[in-house]
């Protein structure tokens, strides 16, 4: 009865003032010389960032020999990223590159959650809403270019000029298909993830729109798996992409 | 595809939604169902029950197997120190006693060099008297031939000068037994 009474309730309120509603596309502008920028975006991120930040300190304060509580997870986290990283570049030169995809996966996946689990709705904005920040295109781009970034780095760093060998190295026959790939990883990177969070959060907004109540809760939580997963795909490509980088296809037809 | 179903769905959306008059300004929505807030509240719990008891599974595991890890090497650096310290004792061990072979050698070869040494030098004693000996013998033996030979040769000159003098000098040899005579003591 009780749940009925609710259920109707709101029912009437969405018809008389439409109170639950979905904002894509305002944003929060926010004037930088002649830059227009997200400004919920660089909001929640900041706080996603601070978290980060929080954890790590508190992780490090008072780092004792048996570790627990938040440096025994946060080490675990580390060793989690480690393995990652090492799994997919290689024992031999995984290690400069674990504090870039530790950081990429740590703030993908703290960003996504963040969207899922913080009520950033109960923060009202001039205009806009708080939500991940991985929802918005901008940061996953951002995000995608570092990747694309690193892994030329990584790439001219271990052979110099001679990385563009790669290019041509199976049959110079493919070097339009080895260029359109520089493209088309960012262009993937960017857009899985923003797609995914942005699906994600619109679906739920439709849910919530239509039902308040219980029957979004499924795909809240499908949306906090495929949140998790969503960061493991983008921290596991970039280092894939970043080993590729340092392979090049030459040694790895030698590997095989 | 999906980008244009999404604008499309932004625009109707904003087209619906934009005549709601909204406040500006930031503020907080007290609207529990436009927040979402029941769900969300829900699904933390879920998580937080969940979440909970798998991670802190994985991490009391992870503590545990650490502190094994560490008990384990703290154990085998113990053994390794009490193993270093028998060592440690068996070298002082040793190195005692190869310093008390050392003594003894030194000790055994100075005393077998006192022995040599004083061999050595009763052998020079015994060499040099046995030496002396030899050389005043054959001093000795030396001048008493000289002196036998000396008495011989004087001997044997008198006796020529006497023969030489005597037997052709009635003279003399009359003279001479006189003189003996006279020194006999008879009548002179």
């Amino acid at each position: 009865m009780h749940f009925g009474s609710l259920l109707l309730n709101s029912f009437e309120l969405q018809h008389l003032l439409p109170s639950a509603k979905l904002e894509v596309g305002h944003h929060l502008y926010w004037q930088l010389g002649g830059l227009h920028l997200h400004g919920q975006v660089f909001i929640t991120s900041w706080i996603v960032i601070g978290l980060l930040l929080i954890a790590s300190f508190a992780a490090t304060r008072n780092v004792q020999r048996i570790p627990s509580g938040i440096q025994n997870l946060m080490e675990y986290a580390l060793e989690f990223v480690r393995d990652l990283t090492k799994n997919q570049i290689g024992e031999k030169e995984y290690r400069p590159w674990v504090p870039f995809v530790g950081t990429l996966f740590l703030f993908i996946f703290v960003a996504n959650w963040s969207g899922a689990l913080v009520p950033w709705k109960l923060l009202r904005l001039p205009e806009g809403e708080l939500a991940a920040p991985t929802n918005d295109i901008n940061t996953t781009v951002a995000l995608a270019l570092l990747v694309s970034l690193a892994y030329f780095y990584a790439g001219f760093k271990k052979k110099g000029l001679g990385y563009f060998a790669k290019y041509v190295q199976p049959t110079p026959v493919l070097l339009p298909i080895a260029i359109l790939e520089d493209f088309t990883k960012p262009l993937s990177l960017s857009f899985r993830l923003f797609g995914n969070i942005l699906a994600d959060e619109l679906v739920v907004g439709v849910l919530v729109l239509l039902v308040p109540l219980f029957v979004p809760l499924p795909v809240m939580l499908l949306g906090l798996f495929t949140s998790a997963i969503q960061a493991l795909v983008f921290a596991t490509l970039a280092a894939a992409y970043i080993h590729e980088a340092l392979e090049g296809h030459g040694e790895e037809g030698e590997a095989h | 595809m999906g980008m244009m179903f999404y604008w499309l769905a932004v625009e109707s959306s904003v087209a619906e939604l934009s005549e709601s008059a909204e406040a500006h300004g930031f503020g907080i929505n007290t609207d529990i169902f436009e927040a979402n807030l029941i769900n969300l509240a829900i699904v933390i719990s879920v998580v937080v029950y969940f979440g909970k008891g798998f991670l802190g599974k994985i991490l009391s595991e992870r503590r545990a197997a650490i502190e094994a890890d560490i008990k384990e090497s703290e154990a085998r650096k113990q053994a390794a120190i009490e193993a270093q310290k028998a060592e440690e004792q068996k070298l002082a061990q040793a190195e005692a006693e190869a310093e008390r072979i050392l003594a003894q050698a030194q000790a055994s070869a100075s005393s077998v060099t006192e022995q040599i040494l004083a061999q050595a030098v009763a052998e020079i004693q015994r060499l040099e008297e046995s030496a002396s000996q030899d050389t005043s013998s054959s001093q000795e033996r030396a001048i008493a031939e000289l002196r036998q030979r000396v008495v011989e040769l004087s001997l044997k000159k008198v006796e020529q000068e006497l023969q030489s003098q005597l037997a052709n000098n009635e003279d003399a040899q009359r003279q001479l037994i006189d003189r003996s005579i006279a020194l006999l003591g008879g009548p002179s």
